[in-house]
């Protein structure tokens, strides 16, 4: 076990060190960079010396592996330096939108497998030849192909501002995630539900059901206790790779809602080419990619047999 | 019917209006905070930042300048500085200050502050990363001759200077401020003004709450007795999203939004909503060409395209009353404006034949051609400026009946900036300048400042031959002539070079919409259309519901 975790560290390592280096590559393809955008602005108006003496002083023309040598040694000491563009510690800019994007992902994420269940026994109580399973069957990729800024803002024309339920303005913490988690929940509970379906029809096509029928047990029962455990496999390693998207910030939803997550975070890090906001969070989101593989990878050992099987194989050389 | 349902929804709203007053009933009823949605985030609120929107609007809240500038007769008038003396050759300002003026960490605004200020403003910290402000050109030193007493001294006369203490961008600050270094000064609290307005908390890209300061006593006088603000605060919320402001507005959310569509003006007009259009004062929202490219080199080229562009349809088309048709490169209300309407008539008969005289002739396909290449033009829309993508689609469609292709191009900032200096990439772009003074023609034309037409000895690498010395000889003169009449007469000779040589097309006078509830009262705008709530008041107990 040692080993294995020892090699899933070293794997980790090297994924982050590729994401940093191919990050900051890409940021440095594109034209201009950070300086430029911020002090060359035609809205400052300052002179070609001005802005000569300004690139000077941030050291923005100095060679490329000159800055990549700086840029890794600042984040390997842990210091994430200073947004250009918005004038803040990215440390600052980190502690706000984090817990923001955290409370965002954990309710979304807790709705979409609330629905999964849910959608999951549906599913079962309509078998899938019949025109009702069908039609049930067809509700998922329907949903899921709305694209989910106009499912946004439809919930807010219709929630907030129609019926008058709740604010999207000036609301608390946890009070202003809702109606976003409630959006990304279906949204999200609807990429979950379709490979739940698939892999518990599937699984349930097996003759042992039948047997479990025939004995006399419950649809309920058998669903938690003998089709759930059996079936759900696919949606975990779903559920993680779309968890660690949510933490990577909903970008479409943040905006819509106006609400400063990560994503909104990234947009604006990307467009005024800030490097040291980028850089931080990618590093930040491959970070957790990797956390939340490795959980998912956990869970599915102690769900699956056959997967503990697998590794026990690979464990003895 | 349907006047039954919008009873309905009426007597909704205003049970639910009810309900939730007397949950808020714990808030002081008569000084509420102003719900303010702008569509996006302040950045570094340095003071010769403060052109970006969101920026002046902070600024103009929480701090005061010298002078204060009338937004309509656009004359200056005192303000922190009570009287002033300046020489005849525009050389030498000196200002004398209101004593007991404070910054809100306490600190006095005398003299000396304004020095320091000033002499920041004027030439840049190097060590702190401070850019100078682009007003405040030929400054040289200050000297404080008293405590309330200051003079500043320019290397060439300055006549752009007295309207350039009333800027935003020349809001003063505390010493503390100042100490900052640029990149400090996009956390609000960092910012230490003497407004009517304090920082209260700042929650960098999602909002940023100010309150009022009880003890302010020194607004500008041309505006009434001086009095604390009667509003608790301004809370500025991010929204980046246009219908959900709009919409958090009319359902009684918010209570004052920036950033308006002109397709949504008539909506939020038939619901009694105040809308207001303030001119950003400068010159107009133009196409600048840059002639050192080789397509609208010719004089003949660029005039065909100024004839063929129907400026009308744009307005009518894309805009809504609040933006007014170009009647010069200067906007209607500045000083020195003259209609030069007849310069710039829609004329596509004409607009051919001078394409025809250049060589372009229609070839296959309704292209114009010469030595086997097409008419083809490059530029950027530029997003900042209202309808910039629609209104270049627009032109696109009228161009392409000249023969003449225009392909807009949407790239990141960086791209935009390094293409919009490179007349081999783009042959024009859209441009305006906020600034209610002449020298706002400067900051446009200068190849040290703005450099729109992209002349030699500017920031562009690329600029190689191009240089007007006619039109430089004259914005130097603009800029340094101290008689206030010649400086208009000098403007109006600059414009109509610019229009006779067709080196811009005018097309509107670009405002700045802001919506609010009807219920706040008396939301004043500075001279370049930023609001100031240092007199606004709610007039009825509902508020804005």
């Amino acid at each position: 076990m040692a080993r294995y975790i020892g090699y899933r560290l070293l794997h980790a390592a090297l994924v982050l060190w590729g994401a940093y280096t191919l990050s900051f590559l890409l940021l440095q393809v594109l034209p201009g960079d950070a300086v430029l955008v911020r002090f060359q602005d035609p809205e400052l108006g300052l002179s070609p010396q001005q802005i000569a003496d300004i690139r000077q002083a941030y050291g923005a023309d100095d060679g490329v592996l000159v800055q990549y040598w700086h840029a890794l040694l600042n984040i390997l000491h842990g210091r994430l330096g200073q947004s250009l563009g918005m004038g803040v510690p990215v440390v600052a800019l980190l502690k706000i939108t984090v817990p923001l994007t955290l409370r965002l992902a954990f309710c979304s994420i807790v709705l979409a497998v609330l629905l999964m269940l849910v959608g999951s026994y549906t599913a079962l109580l309509c078998p899938p030849h019949t025109r009702l399973g069908k039609l049930v069957r067809s509700m998922p990729p329907a949903v899921h192909s709305f694209p989910i800024f106009w499912l946004s803002i439809l919930v807010i024309q219709i929630v907030s501002f129609k019926l008058r339920l709740v604010s999207i303005i000036d609301v608390s913490d946890w009070g202003q995630v809702m109606l976003p988690a409630l959006t990304l929940g279906c949204y999200l509970s609807a990429a979950l539900i379709r490979v739940m379906v698939a892999s518990q029809d599937r699984v349930y096509a097996q003759p042992l059901y039948q047997i479990l029928q025939a004995r006399g047990l419950s649809l309920l029962r058998i669903w938690g206790r003998h089709l759930l455990p059996n079936a759900i496999a696919p949606v975990i390693t779903q559920t993680g790779m779309l968890f660690g998207e949510l933490l990577a910030g909903a970008i479409v939803t943040e905006t819509v809602f106006g609400l400063n997550g990560l994503g909104r975070l990234a947009g604006q890090a990307v467009s005024n080419q800030d490097v040291a906001v980028m850089q931080s969070i990618i590093i930040l989101t491959a970070t957790v990619f990797v956390v939340v593989t490795f959980v998912v990878d956990l869970v599915l050992l102690r769900l699956e047999p056959r997967a503990r099987e697998a590794f026990k194989i690979r464990k003895t050389p | 019917m349907f006047k039954s349902r919008l009873f309905l929804y009426w007597f909704a709203a205003q049970v639910g209006g009810l309900v939730l007053s007397g949950l808020a009933c714990a808030k002081s009823v008569e000084q509420r905070v102003v719900t303010y949605l702008d569509s996006q985030a302040h950045t570094s609120l340095y003071p010769p930042a403060a052109g970006f929107y969101p920026n002046g609007m902070i600024m103009a809240q929480i701090t005061d300048r010298l002078t204060w500038q009338d937004p309509q007769t656009l004359e200056i008038k005192p303000w922190i500085a009570e009287r002033w003396e300046i020489s005849p050759d525009k050389t030498r300002y000196i200002f004398y200050l209101r004593p007991g003026v404070t910054f809100s960490d306490g600190s006095a605004l005398d003299a000396a502050a304004v020095a320091r200020n000033y002499d920041t403003f004027g030439k840049g910290n190097k060590l702190l990363h401070l850019p100078p402000a682009e007003v405040f050109s030929n400054y040289d030193h200050s000297k404080v001759l008293t405590p309330y007493s200051v003079a500043f001294y320019f290397s060439a006369p300055s006549p752009g200077f007295l309207q350039g203490t009333s800027v935003l961008g020349a809001g003063l600050v505390s010493a503390k401020t100042l100490a900052h270094r640029f990149e400090e000064l996009g956390t609000g609290q960092n910012i230490i003004g003497s407004g009517p307005f304090v920082v209260q908390n700042d929650i960098p890209g999602k909002e940023i709450t100010l309150r009022k300061r009880p003890d302010y006593a020194w607004g500008p006088p041309n505006l009434g007795p001086a009095s604390a603000a009667q509003l608790a605060g301004i809370h500025v919320i991010v929204i980046p999203e246009d219908s959900i402001r709009i919409g958090a507005l009319l359902s009684g959310q918010a209570d004052f939004i920036r950033d308006i569509t002109p397709q949504d003006e008539a909506e939020i007009v038939r619901q009694h909503y105040c809308m207001y259009a303030p001119s950003t004062g400068g010159v107009s929202n133009s196409i600048a060409f840059h002639p050192e490219n080789k397509f609208v080199q010719d004089e003949r080229v660029r005039r065909a395209l100024l004839l063929g562009t129907n400026r009308a349809e744009i307005v009518s088309q894309l805009f809504s009353p609040s933006y007014p048709l170009a009647k010069s490169i200067l906007v209607a209300p500045a000083k020195g404006f003259q209609d030069y309407s007849d310069l710039m008539p829609f004329d596509p008969a004409k607009a051919n034949a001078l394409l025809a005289e250049a060589g372009w002739q229609m070839g296959s396909g309704g292209w114009r051609q010469k030595d086997g290449q097409s008419l083809t033009l490059t530029m950027h829309e530029a997003p900042q400026h209202p309808q910039s993508h629609e209104m270049l689609i627009l032109l696109a469609t009228q161009w392409r009946k000249l023969g003449v292709e225009l392909r807009v191009i949407s790239g990141s900032p960086g791209m935009t900036i390094l293409d919009n200096l490179n007349a081999n990439r783009t042959a024009m772009a859209d441009v305006e300048v906020g600034r209610a003074d002449l020298d706002v023609l400067s900051e446009e034309l200068m190849a040290k400042h703005r450099n729109v037409l992209l002349q030699t000895g500017g920031q562009s690498r690329y600029a190689k031959t191009y240089t007007d010395s006619f039109l430089n000889t004259k914005l130097e003169a603009l800029v340094s002539t101290p008689d206030e009449t010649a400086r208009q007469t000098i403007a109006r000779t600059i414009q109509e070079h610019i229009l006779e040589h067709a080196l811009m097309i005018p097309v509107f006078e670009e405002p700045q919409v802001y919506v609010g509830t009807p219920a706040l009262k008396n939301v004043l705008f500075e001279a370049v259309g930023r609001p100031y709530f240092y007199k606004a008041y709610f007039a009825s107990q509902q508020g804005g519901r």
